[in-house]
């Protein structure tokens, strides 16, 4: 009985001998955490923090036991003890710096993805803002930071060339990224928009990890998996593209060829070029990707072939100047990311390019080859959330060869190999969710000009609010000057500049407030004695300038309903002294102010988005020869106003139409003068305008999915 | 001393029985909890999810949970992403657990509408392929699932609305769905069994 007894207390004390589990939970600063995760491990036996952070429960378990704390936007704490001990706990969180609300690197970068908090754009901006005409380019020149350069169509950032700015897809190099056109018309990115769905835009201070690039580098990131496999067949006003993606378990497969000819376009609306042979693009694009354990090798290709042929008006002769053009560019792009580790992280690639250009004008007759290749290795490092480090190494080669000929030149042949090594490395380093810096170094090695240069890259940003954060960046940046110098002089150096960037950025509800300053200072810059750059000229290092602005951009997609609207002022103030420039002057293509707003509109019951796009920018610099100064003379300002309208007519049909300065705005980009004075004395002049004032597109577009479901709501 | 024997063998095999419903007193708790709680009902399914390593329900439902409440924070986007990444997890939890699972599948495809309904703009490009995409594969593994059904036919109709195009037949799948949900047994009385009373919802809308 006794034995009994004993047994029975015994089993009784086994689920009565139940203990407490206490205590109170805050951040760093003693605030009350509430709603956090308090509970032991591997056990039921857990509760929640109350308002004042305090939790208590009961458990059953004995010993040693692993007590565990999780709340989101804080690390999990661990406590290793006795349960005993386990009473009137103090526990503080540590804050987690990957959570959403740590200060970001934002100085100098416009990124576009699914990330609302840091992105000025979202993915879709491309193919819905009126004047981008669903080229990338285009939707990145309503950003701050860019100037109008309406003819030419190309980046022009903060008072730097076009070639100043580099495009990197998933990392490596593009050497060749816009189809070529007449002087009057602005060119578009070789590449569809709907390939990305990452895109970085940075106006300056960028990572060690890019280099040869003097202004700017504009990143964009393929999509990964299709989701499903589909037909899309576009059919436009100047020309078609069929596309068609096809997917496996591991593996998928998307393939996209369009043609596009200006012809009919240019029998309905007068342009002011007098065509021979209208603008003919073919272009076909191929991308296969394989998930390979945990990485993903992407493996991309494109073909364009562009040929036209057209008379231009020109003030030196009254027959006009005839120009012939062939060009063939094929782009290979292989990557692969992977994890090799939980901290270790792999991203290598490689790209090719061959770009053949045929080019006649008059009496001259040009053939050009370029053969590009870049490949990288970088790794990256995570010590911790608040400690990462990237390491790598590139090799950029270029081999160009160009024959020239005319009725008094023989047959000259003449070219360059432009060979470059780099290794660079940078550490992210979060001292809190307020203070974060970056600070990289790249080294690199240039074959030619046997010239090892180094840049320091430091970036870092304070949370100066809940909304609000302020980050500056300085940089060093070198850049070997472009093929149109280097097929004639290879005794230089590379041209560098060096960037300080200071940039608030605010945050609302859907709202997003960004103003940057900066500085840049020009060095090296190449110069040389001749009307153009050619064989004869001399050449030096000797040019240098300065570039400092301010950019402003603001967006609101939260204070009218269904409206999404963007604006964006520069001011640039910029000049240099390179090339044949007699003086430090303002660069033609370095206008004073730029802005640019942007509006978009959706109407529920039409299943419609219109939009409109305004831009001005004042006068460019030209000389004048009937006035002794140089570059001092303006051009009037420039405006455009484009307007927009898609309609979905199902799910899987789209319809596009818009129309670039629809106002008709007469623009001006520039005058050409005759190289000698008529009897009077007088240099005559002709203003250089585009091609066509306004420019009209209608296009369908129609995705068909093997269940008849994928749609273009993904499009718009 | 036969009472005695009795009292005791009664205690053992209660307590033994308690041990073997551990889970089920755990899950009925947790259950009962979301009623009032979402938030503390996750914390309890996490616990459970973490002390039951090979079961996908627990992290399902401790994602299902926050998911569900998601629909009601769709004014704070930083709230709902927080929230959504964490539910992201638990179902790349129960996902690691139970390969090819179509609940898991809907559940996926839900998660990805709260985020469209939050704000189409941002996310409407990314994830509505991916949405169709999961049903379109839930649906092969498992035709005649009612959630399956159901939840694929909800997000047409709510596509069919909007074009102004035909809702019947989708309407019809919904009716179809109801069907199987008079003859769907789940495994066991915790495995996924909602979605009737959204079928009839949505039979009532369609007339």
């Amino acid at each position: 009985m006794k034995n009994v007894i004993l047994v029975f207390s015994f089993l009784c004390s086994l689920s009565l001998s139940a203990q407490t589990i206490s205590g109170i939970v805050t951040d760093a600063k003693n605030n009350p955490i509430v709603q956090a995760n308090v509970y032991l491990e591997g056990t039921y036996d857990g509760g929640t923090t109350n308002a004042k952070g305090a939790f208590s429960f009961k458990t059953e378990e004995t010993g040693t036991q692993n007590l565990l704390v999780s709340f989101v936007g804080f690390e999990t704490y661990t406590m290793l003890g006795d349960i005993s001990y386990m009473k009137d706990l103090k526990i503080q969180l540590r804050e987690d710096v990957n959570s959403l609300d740590t200060v970001i690197l934002s100085a100098g970068t416009f990124s576009a993805g699914d990330n609302s908090k840091v992105n000025a754009l979202k993915p879709l901006d491309v193919v819905t803002t009126a004047s981008a005409l669903g080229d990338f380019v285009g939707a990145l020149q309503t950003l701050p930071g860019t100037t109008t350069v309406a003819e030419d169509g190309r980046l022009f950032v903060r008072g730097g060339e076009a070639e100043e700015t580099q495009i990197f897809i998933d990392g490596i190099k593009v050497f060749t990224p816009y189809s070529p056109t007449t002087n009057n018309t602005p060119t578009r990115g070789r590449y569809s928009p709907f390939l990305f769905d990452g895109i970085t835009f940075s106006t300056g201070g960028y990572s060690a990890e890019y280099g040869q690039a003097l202004s700017s580098v504009l990143l964009l990131n393929t999509t990964g998996e299709p989701d499903q496999e589909k037909t899309d067949i576009g059919i436009m006003t100047l020309g078609g593209s069929l596309g068609n993606t096809q997917k496996w378990k591991n593996n998928s497969l998307s393939v996209n060829a369009s043609y596009i000819n200006l012809a009919p376009y240019n029998a309905v609306f007068k342009s002011r070029n007098d065509w021979k042979k209208p603008a003919e693009f073919a272009s076909g694009e191929a991308v296969f990707r394989q998930k390979i354990n945990n990485g993903m090798l992407k493996l991309y290709t494109a073909f364009e072939a562009t040929n036209f042929e057209l008379t231009q008006e020109d003030i030196n002769a009254s027959e006009g100047v005839h120009f012939k053009l062939k060009n063939n560019n094929l782009y290979f792009n292989g990557s692969y990311k992977g994890m090799l580790s939980d901290s270790w992280t792999l991203e290598t690639g490689m790209s090719y390019t061959l770009a053949n250009d045929k080019i006649n004008i008059d009496a001259a007759d040009i053939k050009d080859t370029e053969n590009s290749f870049h490949g990288k290795v970088k790794l990256k490092h995570r010590f911790n959330n608040r400690f990462k480090l990237n390491f790598g190494a590139e090799y950029l080669a270029t081999n160009f060869n160009e024959n020239y000929q005319d009725t008094f030149t023989p047959k000259v042949a003449y070219g360059f190999n432009n060979n470059i090594s780099a290794a660079f490395t940078e550490a992210d380093i979060f001292f809190s969710r307020k203070l974060a810096l970056k600070a990289g170094l790249r080294i690199e090695h240039s074959v030619l000009f046997d010239e090892v240069t180094l840049s320091p890259r430091v970036s870092m940003a304070y949370k100066t609010s809940d909304k609000s954060q302020v980050s500056l960046a300085y940089g060093d940046f070198y850049q070997n000057p472009n093929s149109s110098i280097l097929k004639f002089e290879q005794d230089l150096q590379a041209q560098q500049t060096s960037h300080y960037i200071l940039n608030y950025q605010y945050n609302g509800k859907k709202q997003l407030f960004r103003a940057e300053a900066y500085y840049k200072d020009y060095d090296q810059l190449v110069k040389y004695d001749s009307d153009f750059a050619s064989f004869d000229s001399n050449y030096n290092n000797k040019g240098y300038g300065f570039a400092k602005g301010i950019d402003l951009f603001w967006r609101d997609s939260n204070s009218i309903k269904n409206v999404d609207y963007w604006v964006s002022y520069s001011f640039l103030d910029s000049e240099r002294n390179y090339q044949n420039y007699s003086k430090s002057a303002q660069p033609n293509f370095a206008n004073t102010h730029n802005l640019s707003v942007v509006g978009k509109y959706w109407i529920d019951k039409w299943k419609s988005q219109v939009g409109m796009s305004y831009s001005l920018a004042s006068g460019r610099t030209y000389t004048n020869p009937n006035t002794t100064g140089f570059l001092d003379q303006k051009t009037k300002a420039y405006n455009s106003l484009s307007l927009n309208w898609a309609y979905l007519i199902s799910p899987q049909k789209i319809l596009y139409l818009s129309v670039n300065n629809a106002l008709g705005f007469k623009n001006v980009n520039g005058y050409q003068f005759a190289n000698t004075p008529d009897i009077n004395g007088n240099f005559a002049s002709r203003s250089l305008r585009p091609a066509t004032d306004q420019f009209f597109f209608v296009g369908f577009f129609w995705t068909i999915s093997e269940k008849g479901n994928d749609n273009q709501l993904n499009n718009l | 001393m036969k009472h005695l024997i009795l009292i005791v063998t009664l205690l053992i095999t209660s307590i033994v029985a308690t041990a073997q419903t551990k889970y089920e007193q755990g899950m009925y708790k947790a259950l009962d909890l979301w009623k009032t709680n979402p938030i503390e009902a996750s914390q309890l399914f996490e616990r459970i999810a973490k002390a039951e390593p090979d079961n996908w329900l627990p992290p399902y439902y401790a994602a299902e949970t926050l998911i569900l409440d998601g629909f009601s924070k769709m004014q704070d986007a930083d709230a709902l992403k927080a929230q959504l990444d964490q539910a992201q997890n638990f179902l790349n939890d129960a996902t690691a657990i139970s390969k090819d699972n179509p609940e898991i599948m809907v559940m996926q495809a839900i998660l990805y509408t709260v985020y469209v309904a939050s704000d189409g703009a941002t996310y409407g490009m990314t994830l509505s392929g991916k949405v169709m995409a999961l049903y379109a594969q839930a649906e092969k593994l498992a035709p005649n699932n009612p959630r399956v059904v159901l939840n694929k036919a909800d997000w047409n109709i709510g596509g069919a609305r909007y074009f102004g195009t035909d809702i019947k037949p989708f309407c019809k799948e919904v009716e179809r769905a109801l069907e199987l949900f008079a003859t769907f047994k789940p495994e066991t009385e915790f495995h996924p069994n909602w979605g009737r009373e959204r079928a009839q919802e949505i039979i009532a809308s369609c007339k």
